[in-house]
């Protein structure tokens, strides 16, 4: 899946053989009925293409789809019955509705997540169903054109149809292929695998998700201002029922998800099954149709879980495997001068700067008043038992959670009230106690993830995601293997390279070395070491007392929410109150009257 | 990839349809049916069907069409299934498939019949509808005719009806009516006109104009306004049964029913067959129900043949405007003289016949204006008495007297 120029190139070649075989078929075709169902499978393989672009990438799966194919219907319809407008322009106007349909849809619905943003989603075209009857639009036909026919998208010949959905599908599908392999798509993709990973690592997750809405209901309203111009009638149920968006859905599972053949794949082959199976059945028994037609989408989704596509790729993956490990050596990426040095180390001045910073859960203070600072060029250990407050307080830092009180200030600027994504782009990495990786991507895509936020274009970011695998020791063969398969080592360095590879002033790792065997530990501690002696600063989150002492320039220790000592780890060790946190008042005593 | 595989097979379908067909022999003429088969409507369809088939085998067994030497109809149905996209492709198939085909009729819901129409009209195809909706003879085409009076016409022509009804029962002009409909297009759409000055035109009251959302919970309230104001007439007009029955239940509960206080709701499914069953006959006794056609006086013999063909209890709206249509196609192909669908459009075109076909239609004539629409369609009002839905209006075709309290 590397985005590099020729297969690009394989990919038009593609798209335009397909095309050009779809059109010679189609002109081939005489039978009137036959050039219709031609042109559906067009038009709702361009619906499937729409919902793909939202649900299929981001994984937010919409109900709604249908919301943006009625207003794009209707926008045409009525501009053409109110006042003559051609759907030529009426169309494009559909599009721009249903854009803006997108943003004011999407604006609350992006609040929500997982089933209750899919069930919130199918609301909106169910309320416009009744708005468009109540309005008075339960039936509209487009006015027959006898004297300038063209000019107003009726043709005798309905291969013209044909054609006009051919040109939309193809720029459909074209859009889906540059949101596939750019950072849009690869933003999305992080975001339906881990979302809070994404956002940390510096993906603005709602402007990505918008902006696929919006892209998505442009196409979708395309799809159904020409779905209304080869209909000529629009009613509520057609552009507006539930059928549509399902349809929008069924068609791309069905032909594979998350990929942009799959939904011409499922549209070409259950758009002529239906109408077959209607025709050739419906007479006989009524109804079988649909038994036959629910029967075929179980058993594939049986057999094919993702998608007819995904089915013939693994296969075709497994029989040309020897040829395709050959072929995916590293990539060969300029590797950029690592930018060691700039910063003199310790330099003395606060990087980081916390104030009074409280957060509450209900009764429990989880951080309660803590001020701390963390100077640039320091590893600064944060330490502390158990339920201490520890990771709460990186939350509130890199703007998971928001602070009741308090300020944080990260090189002169406030950082309370930013999201994740902005705090990340201010300069601040992280990783996260429990890995949080993009599990179907590869090392390499995890970690240009990452680089995104401080990089300007897409090979930038790649050069800079490989320059962050050499660091932690992931470069070569394993930066191309899947993130789901990698040992617990392996994934704490590739989400340790996902934070550095924007190269970011501050570092917050939290409980990175929990797991890990000694030599691995003692692995990562030199990547640690390396990050900080080239100039980044260091705050780590650790159990084990025994790596801190030998790690870290600074302690401060966190006990039920409240800092209670701060110092250089050697007199920090010693503090009574910190070995009473740690150990108890019993133990405490024992440690200063040792019983000799 | 999935698409360019099914395609070869597809072209392969398409170039078996493609070669010519073997002419087909004078002795058989093909009338389209296109209606629902399957899904909710399938029901309406198979009624349309019963009727076609029963005006074919009369049509046949008379000796076919005599000016085409005794050619026989023959019925082709498709399947309009649930959909406007449905009713679309099933009306393109009908076309490319069927292309001598000399007429059509479907395709029951008004807006497949829109859909259909847009396909037959381009191929220059007759089609014959009892669609209600104005607007599909309201688009200039030339080869759609309306056999039933349309929606907006139904709206107005209903209350003079009904008032005309009553005097002839009561001796004198009924004075105020209620209204309680629910909120959905059908029935806002019947009341519309009624609303906006034609009761008062009638020089009537409305004492009580009930709205509600459906479903109902409970329709106490609706009907206690009813008896506490009386009207000579209540226009019912939910479109879920479930909310006619509560309603009914309600008013015979409160001694209202059995025609005590004149219901009239709107539409053929209150008619069905299916409904007695689901009602019951004393529920309905005495509620009436506006259509576009329904089994007449003078129509024993094939009412009789209908019941015996079909085993449903009498014969619906949808089937006997289906058997008219067929002997409207008969009729017209008489007069063309060639199994030709332009030449049967020009001969129905230039029908105007109060005999043959027009004995099936309410007006008992055939003819229809540049629009298509027929000349003198009128509303039908039908009365359920002791488990009958008999029709009672207009007088011309009335099997029964209305019953109507004479106070």
């Amino acid at each position: 899946m590397q985005g590099s120029r020729s297969s690009l190139k394989s990919h038009y070649l593609a798209i335009g053989a397909f095309a050009v075989i779809y059109l010679l078929i189609a002109l081939m075709v005489r039978n009137s009925y036959y050039q219709l169902i031609m042109t559906l499978v067009l038009v709702w393989a361009t619906m499937g293409l729409s919902w793909n672009l939202l649900s299929g990438y981001s994984g937010l799966i919409s109900f709604g789809h249908a919301a943006f194919f009625g207003l794009g219907g209707y926008t045409m319809t009525i501009a053409f019955v109110k006042w003559g407008l051609t759907p030529w322009l009426g169309i494009p106007l559909g599009m721009v509705v249903g854009v803006l349909a997108a943003i004011i849809i999407g604006i609350p619905t992006f609040r929500l997540r997982g089933h209750y943003f899919a069930l919130s989603m199918l609301a909106y075209p169910l309320a416009l169903l009744y708005v468009f009857e109540w309005l008075g639009y339960q039936e509209e036909t487009l006015p027959m054109m006898r004297d300038a026919p063209a000019r107003y998208m009726q043709f005798a010949d309905q291969r013209v149809y044909t054609a006009i959905a051919l040109v939309i599908l193809v720029a459909a599908m074209v859009v889906s292929l540059h949101v596939e392999r750019s950072r849009f798509g690869r933003s999305l993709l992080a975001i339906k695998q881990n979302q809070p990973a994404a956002e940390a690592a510096g993906v603005n997750v709602l402007k990505w998700k918008m902006l696929a809405l919006m892209l998505s209901a442009a196409v979708a309203a395309a799809a159904g201002g020409l779905y209304a111009v080869v209909l000529l009638v629009v009613t509520p149920p057609t552009m507006f029922g539930v059928l549509t968006s399902a349809q929008a859905l069924i068609f791309t599972l069905f032909g594979g998800v998350g990929v942009y053949w799959g939904p011409v794949i499922g549209a070409g082959i259950l758009v002529p099954l239906a109408e077959t199976l209607h025709a050739e059945l419906g007479h006989i028994i009524p109804g079988i149709q649909g038994v036959v037609y629910g029967s075929a989408i179980i058993a594939i989704v049986l057999l094919a879980p993702d998608g007819i596509y995904w089915r013939i790729r693994d296969y075709l993956a497994t029989r040309r495997a020897p040829i395709d490990t050959a072929e995916r050596v590293a990539p060969s990426v300029p590797i950029l001068a690592a930018s060691k040095d700039e910063r003199p180390r310790t330099s003395g001045a606060p990087l980081l700067e916390l104030d009074g910073v409280v957060r509450t859960f209900g009764g429990l203070r989880a951080v309660d008043g803590v001020s701390l600072k963390i100077k640039e060029g320091e590893i600064h250990g944060i330490i502390g038992p158990n339920g201490a407050g520890k990771t709460t307080l990186f939350n509130v830092i890199n703007g998971f959670l928001p602070a009741d009180v308090g300020s944080i200030r990260f090189a002169g600027g406030e950082l309370l009230g930013l999201k994740p994504h902005e705090v990340c782009a201010r300069g601040i990495g992280r990783t996260f106690q429990v890995v949080r990786a993009f599990p179907r991507m590869s090392v390499l895509e995890n970690v240009t993830i990452g680089a995104f936020v401080g990089a300007a274009n897409d090979a930038e970011a790649k050069a800079l995601a490989y320059a962050a695998l050499e660091r932690v020791g992931l470069a070569g063969a394993r930066a191309d293997a899947i993130a789901g398969g990698l040992t617990t080592n392996e994934l704490r360095r590739m989400e340790l390279a996902r934070a550095l590879a924007p190269r970011p002033r501050l570092i917050l790792l939290d409980e990175t070395l929990a797991g890990l065997g000694h030599e691995e530990l003692e692995g990562i501690l030199d990547v640690i070491r390396q990050v900080n002696r080239e100039g980044g600063t260091v705050a780590i989150i650790e159990h084990t007392m025994h790596a801190m002492v030998k790690l870290a320039d600074h302690f401060s220790v966190l006990d039920h929410g409240k800092l209670i000592a701060s110092g250089p780890p050697g007199e920090v060790i010693k503090d009574p109150a910190v070995i009473e946190a740690y150990l108890g008042k019993k133990w405490m005593d024992r440690a200063q009257h040792p019983v000799t | 990839m999935g698409v360019v595989r099914i395609l070869p097979v597809l072209a392969m379908a398409s170039a078996v349809l493609i070669a010519p067909t073997p002419s087909v022999a004078q002795s058989e003429v093909k009338v389209g049916l296109i209606a629902p088969m399957s899904g909710p409507w399938a029901r309406q369809g198979d009624l349309m069907v019963k009727g076609a088939n029963l005006a074919i085998d009369d049509i046949n067994k008379a000796g076919g069409i005599k000016s085409l030497g005794g050619a026989k109809l023959k019925l082709m149905v498709f399947d309009a299934g649930d959909s406007v996209e449905k009713a679309k492709n099933a009306a393109q198939r009908m076309v490319a498939q069927e292309p001598d085909l000399i007429g059509a009729t479907g395709a029951w819901l008004s807006s497949f019949t829109l859909g259909v129409t847009e396909v037959t009209e381009r191929v220059e195809l007759p089609v014959l509808t009892l669609s209600y909706s104005d607007q599909i003879t309201a688009r200039g085409f030339k080869f759609v005719f309306q056999t039933s009076p349309t929606g907006g016409a139904q709206s107005v022509s209903t209350l003079p009806a009904l008032v005309r009804m009553a005097e002839a029962a009561t001796g004198k002009k009924p004075a105020s009516v209620a209204i309680i409909s629910d909120n959905t297009a059908a029935p806002m759409s019947f009341a519309k006109p009624m609303r906006e000055g034609g009761i008062e035109k009638l020089g009537m009251k409305l004492p009580v104009d009930e709205i509600f959302t459906p479903p109902l919970s409970d329709c106490t309230p609706l009907i206690q306004k009813v008896r506490s104001s009386r009207p000579d007439f209540l226009l019912l007009l939910p479109t879920a049964i479930s909310d006619d029955k509560l309603c009914l239940e309600k008013m015979h509960e409160f001694g209202l029913g059995r025609g005590r206080v004149p219901v009239i709701s709107n539409g053929a499914h209150i008619g069905a067959p299916d409904l007695l069953k689901n009602l019951g006959k004393d529920l309905l006794e005495g509620v009436m129900t506006v259509v576009a056609n329904w089994g007449a006086k003078g129509q024993d013999d094939i009412i009789k043949s209908f019941v015996a063909a079909t085993g449903e209890p009498w014969i619906t709206q949808d089937s006997i405007s289906t058997y008219g249509d067929m002997m409207i196609f008969k009729e017209a192909l008489e007069k063309a003289g060639v199994a030709d669908r332009r030449k049967v459009a020009e001969a129905i075109r230039a029908m105007d016949t109060t005999t043959g076909p027009a004995h099936y239609f309410p007006g008992n004539r055939i003819k229809f204006d540049e629009n298509g629409r027929r000349v003198g369609a009128d509303v039908v009002i039908v009365q359920w008495q002791n488990g009958v839905p008999l029709t009672v209006y207009p007088p011309t075709s009335a099997v029964a007297e209305p019953i109507w309290p004479k106070k």
